[in-house]
């Protein structure tokens, strides 16, 4: 085995600085950083040490990169925040610098000291000595690596036939990019076919409908697929392989958009709902499509079996639904609607201007405690008026529930098949909820609509148009590039019994033949580097780069060494 | 936003305006007024020595007038580019004529008080307007008492007293006398939802009171929390556990009724009048420090943006856009996303910006045939 | 030429969509009228649901 310690150009150890930041007080305020700056100094293979007020600021990054190249650094330490959000930065000031990136080691003296310890002062900055000794122990072992580039098919697979997959194809398709479009049902549409009329569009939703189908059917680079599902799904971003329940040979797709969308839920047990007097809201939208009247009393519910213990979310799109709804009612039938609410969600500019619309249309909105729920009687609806502060008997010819929409039931098998994750309540989960909406966690996989979360018609284009973005920028260079963060698999070692395959959860390792019988082969672009692999592998034939046995034995070592 | 600063792709023209935009069917010029920082950008490395000598003052807006700052100043500390400006108008030299001490302090000679605001023209196939939102300045609902009463901020003054790199390194002193606030309000819609000034909802206002409430407890668990809310809106991916969370873990009194009234008692403690809809009573409740959830309106100046290029906006100055093509502006080949197009929280302001980028993609694609 | 498009407003917003068109291969100017980029959610402590950093 080569000695990892040296370096290209150096015989002896290899020279390493650490920078230690103070995150303006994040860190100085609860770790003595001078005190563990000068710490530093005194740790084996330091040749150099500094302190920075931030160290992810541009200023900060010309800093390190400058003390790199004065003081010819070949390992690059720096104690500050999360490597989640900062180590892409340092890793490229360390190649800007001349240093391969993977020459850099990052210490979290923020999350894993400052935060945590903030009573403890001392304890705070002790911790912190000992993770840099940590760090500074494993950086002498760190070996360079280069990024793994992997071709990109050219083309997309979308998932959902629903306004969001159409959208997302219709998209791709006119930037010229092959999509198939697959739909379970045998008509395009989804939930927009039971739906009557849009607000605030003020156009029917089967007008709307007719033209997205249209389109989508008339685009030459979109191949739409009904009837069909997902069947199975392998490789990775680039070349995924999946099949599909209507074709015989697997098709091979660059990436893939999740368009599932949701399912209304069927509010069971509320509100004593027997779909006949006491119906859900996507009941009533069917009936309003067929031009029936639900009569000329209607009291509206809302949150129907949401935004309990059992479900507790908010599905978004269900007050604008009754309000609209309450609308269509004054507008055709004149029938006197009563939306009893918990709050009323009109978030934004223009579902404020519908409620005002309603209000002033003459719908009677009632407010309701969740402590004391409206009680649904034989031919009157109870309410305590929570702002009235009185009870109101309201009598009815219908009561409409409105409920949630609840997650499609096949996202289950779906998020399998992907290996993407769901959230608690079966919508997909992405990548983060904030800054990472429209992408999983596994490259070359997004989502949009409400297959991810409850959303109006509007957001689902956005979202969907988004998605296009995102799955976009793979498809535009024709090229992934990945982390080399991946299994090594010692062919010497492998008995080829295939454990390793059945335990990865990306897809990452495949059975070849070899001269030598058959052996495990890890498919570097699939590979996430987790190293469940490694733990499975009863040969010891598997390792991970970047967290070889050397590097993080010599980081236990420094654990437990005082220096 | 490093991730921006870095890409070979991206030029930032920051400390700019856009002057005006001819042309169309994807050949637009567009032209840019570069304002003048009196500190040239390539060689500036933000050491801070100037500001450190500098004798002029002027309030710190990046940190919501909390603060002074000097003259020339860094706008925040992990901005990008992370170089000195000089405010002219508040600059010594500038205003009496002499002074130029950060010139004599700077050893990278990166200050040039002879510098000119200069107009650049560029060649563009689209343009993306996502020029954000501001706060509705809520002095002139005077029931509120903000601009009189030391002790009532807005919501984003909060996040900057809040913030360990804002004015008071994140603890939660109050103006008036720096004591510890341990008794906050947190007044829903201020000027939101109201006919006579923003008659729409702004969106966001009930969760970041949720989280500013949930952060006063994080720092002081003895603390006491009020929000005072109408409609809670809290429609997104586990905004209903985090209002539970807030309710059951960090011990959050919400309250449903709008606030009437804010006076203060002779140690300016201010006190809330307010009335109980669950009660049906007028109540009154002293606190130590009341933080107002004042509307979000468009950008300053987005209004004359939007005429200067030419596309629509709504009564409210955000720039209109159809249900059916959410990121398309009245002008072909300009589209936005954003709060700029109306209120939205974090996720759906990057999805939206997801989807400009791939309008303008598709835009580009179908006119310049590339 | 290059393919060319203007962001204006250096926020979450304009970042985003300025790296989703980087992506893409096409060039962008990223115009922002304070002295640097960040905007609104640069002045956040914290942001909900997670309450985790802004930047």
């Amino acid at each position: 085995m080569k000695n990892s310690k040296r370096s290209s150009g150096d015989s002896t150890a290899p020279r390493i600085g650490v920078f230690v930041c103070n995150c303006g007080i994040n860190i100085a305020g609860f770790v003595d950083t001078k005190e563990v700056a000068e710490y530093a100094k005194t740790l084996p293979n330091v040749v150099f040490v500094r302190e920075n007020l931030y160290s992810c600021s541009e200023a900060g990054i010309r800093d390190i990169k400058q003390a790199i190249i004065e003081n010819k650094l070949e390992r690059v330490v720096v104690a500050a925040c999360t490597p989640r959000t900062h180590e892409p930065t340092f890793r490229a000031a360390c190649e800007e610098a001349g240093v391969n990136p993977y020459y850099f080691e990052f210490v979290n003296i923020r999350e894993h000291c400052s935060w945590v310890h903030k009573d403890s002062r001392d304890d705070a900055t002790e911790k912190a000595k000992d993770l840099i000794r940590m760090g500074v122990a494993r950086a002498a072992y760190l070996e360079p690596m280069e990024p793994i580039i992997g071709d990109v098919t050219k083309k997309a697979l979308v998932i959902g036939g629903g306004v969001s997959g159409m959208t997302a194809a219709l998209e791709l398709g006119s930037r010229g990019f092959d999509v198939v479009l697959v739909e379970k049902d045998k008509a395009l549409g989804g939930l927009l076919r039971a739906l009557d009329e849009i607000y605030p569009w003020g156009n029917k939703a089967s007008t709307y409908l007719k033209q997205l189908v249209e389109s989508t059917k008339t685009n030459t680079h979109i191949e739409v697929l009904t009837s069909t599902e997902v069947t199975d799904v392998t490789g990775y971003v680039g070349n995924y392989d999946v099949k599909l329940s209507t074709l015989e040979e697997p098709i091979r797709v660059g990436v893939i958009i999740v368009a599932t969308g949701a399912v209304p839920l069927v509010p069971e047990g509320a509100y004593g709902y027997d779909a006949r007097s006491k119906i859900s809201m996507y009941e009533l939208e069917v009936m309003l499509k067929q031009g029936k009247s639900p009569g000329k009393r209607v009291v509206m519910i809302g949150c129907a079996g949401v935004r309990s213990n059992e479900r507790l979310y908010c599905s978004r799109i269900c007050c604008m639904t009754a309000i609209k709804n309450a609308l269509l009612l004054r507008k055709r039938y004149k029938a006197q609607v009563t939306v009893l609410y918990r709050d009323l969600m009109c978030y934004g500019t223009r579902n404020e201007e519908i409620l005002a619309e309603a209000k002033k249309a003459g719908v009677r909105f009632i407010n309701f405690s969740d402590e004391e729920p409206p009680l649904v009687e034989k031919e009157a609806v109870k309410v305590k008026g929570a702002i009235l502060g009185r009870e109101i008997s309201l009598p009815y010819d219908k009561v409409v529930l409105t409920s949630a929409l609840s997650p499609a039931p096949t996202n289950e098998s779906l998020s399998r098949m992907l290996k993407v994750p769901l959230d608690e309540y079966g919508f997909f989960l992405e990548a983060h909820v904030k800054l990472r909406p429209l992408d999983f966690a596994t490259d070359g996989i997004f989502v949009c609509g409400t297959s991810r979360w409850p959303a109006t018609i509007t957001e689902c284009l956005e979202q969907s148009i988004g998605a296009a973005s995102r799955a976009s920028t793979f498809l535009a260079t024709g090229s992934a590039k990945v982390e080399p963060i991946v299994s090594v698999i010692d062919p010497e070692k492998c008995r080829g019994c295939g454990l390793c395959v059945a335990v990865c959860p990306y897809g990452g390792i495949e059975l070849v033949e070899t001269d030598q019988g058959i052996k495990a082969r890890t498919i570097e672009v699939a590979c996430k580097g987790c190293g469940t692999c490694g733990a499975t592998c009863y040969r010891g034939a598997i390792t991970m780069r970047h967290y070889t046995n050397e590097q993080l034995v010599a980081q236990i070592k420094a654990a437990f060494a005082k220096v | 936003m490093l991730d921006a600063g870095r890409h070979p792709k991206i030029r930032i023209l920051a400390y700019s305006e856009v002057e005006g935009l001819k042309g169309r069917d994807g050949n637009f010029e567009i032209k840019i007024r570069r304002k003048a920082r009196y500190v040239k950008e390539d060689v500036c490395n933000a050491c801070g020595m100037c500001v450190t000598k500098c004798p002029g003052r002027a309030l710190d807006a990046f940190d919501m007038g909390l603060r002074k700052r000097t003259a020339i100043y860094l706008y925040f500390s992990q901005g990008i580019p992370a170089v000195m400006t000089i405010d002219p108008e508040h600059c010594i030299y500038f205003t009496k004529g002499r002074c130029r001490t950060c010139e004599k302090v700077c050893d990278k000679g990166a200050i040039d008080f002879e510098m000119k605001a200069r107009v650049e023209t560029y060649p563009v196939n689209a343009v993306i307007l996502a020029t954000g939102l501001d706060i509705l300045d809520p002095s002139h609902l005077t029931h509120y008492g903000y601009g009189k009463l030391k002790n009532v901020i807005t919501g984003l003054q909060y996040e900057r007293l809040i913030n360990a790199t804002g004015p008071t390194g994140g603890h939660l002193e109050r103006p008036s006398d720096g004591k510890l606030a341990k008794k906050v309000a947190y007044v829903q819609c201020v000027g939101s939802r109201d006919l006579n000034n923003c008659a729409y909802c702004s969106s966001v206002c009930c969760m970041y009171s949720i989280k500013d409430a949930m952060l006063a407890r994080e720092h002081d668990p003895e603390s006491d929390s009020y929000i005072f809310h109408t409609d809670l809106r809290n429609v997104g991916k586990w905004f209903q556990k985090y209002e539970k969370r807030a309710r059951e873990e960090y011990g959050v009194n919400f309250i449903r009724g709008r606030v009437a009234q804010i006076e203060e008692d002779e140690e300016c403690n201010p006190i809330v009048w307010y009335e109980d809809t669950r009660l049906q009573e007028v109540k009154a409740l002293k606190v130590e420090m009341v933080v107002l959830a004042t509307a979000a309106t468009p950008a300053k100046g987005a209004r004359g943006l939007a005429r200067l290029l030419g596309v629509r906006t709504d009564p409210y100055g955000f720039i209109q856009t159809k249900p059916d093509e959410p990121a398309d502006t009245s002008r072909p080949g300009i589209f936005a996303c954003g709060f700029c197009k109306g209120p939205c929280d974090i996720p759906e302001a990057v999805s939206q910006a997801s989807a400009a980028a791939e309008r303008v993609a598709a835009f580009i694609s179908q006119t310049a045939g590339v | 030429m290059e393919p060319r498009a203007a962001v204006i407003g250096g926020g979450i917003g304009g970042i985003q969509a300025a790296l989703d068109l980087a992506e893409m291969g096409i060039e962008v100017l990223l115009v922002e009228k304070q002295p640097s980029i960040g905007g609104v959610m640069a002045q956040l402590d914290k942001t909900f649901p997670t309450n985790d950093c802004s930047i």
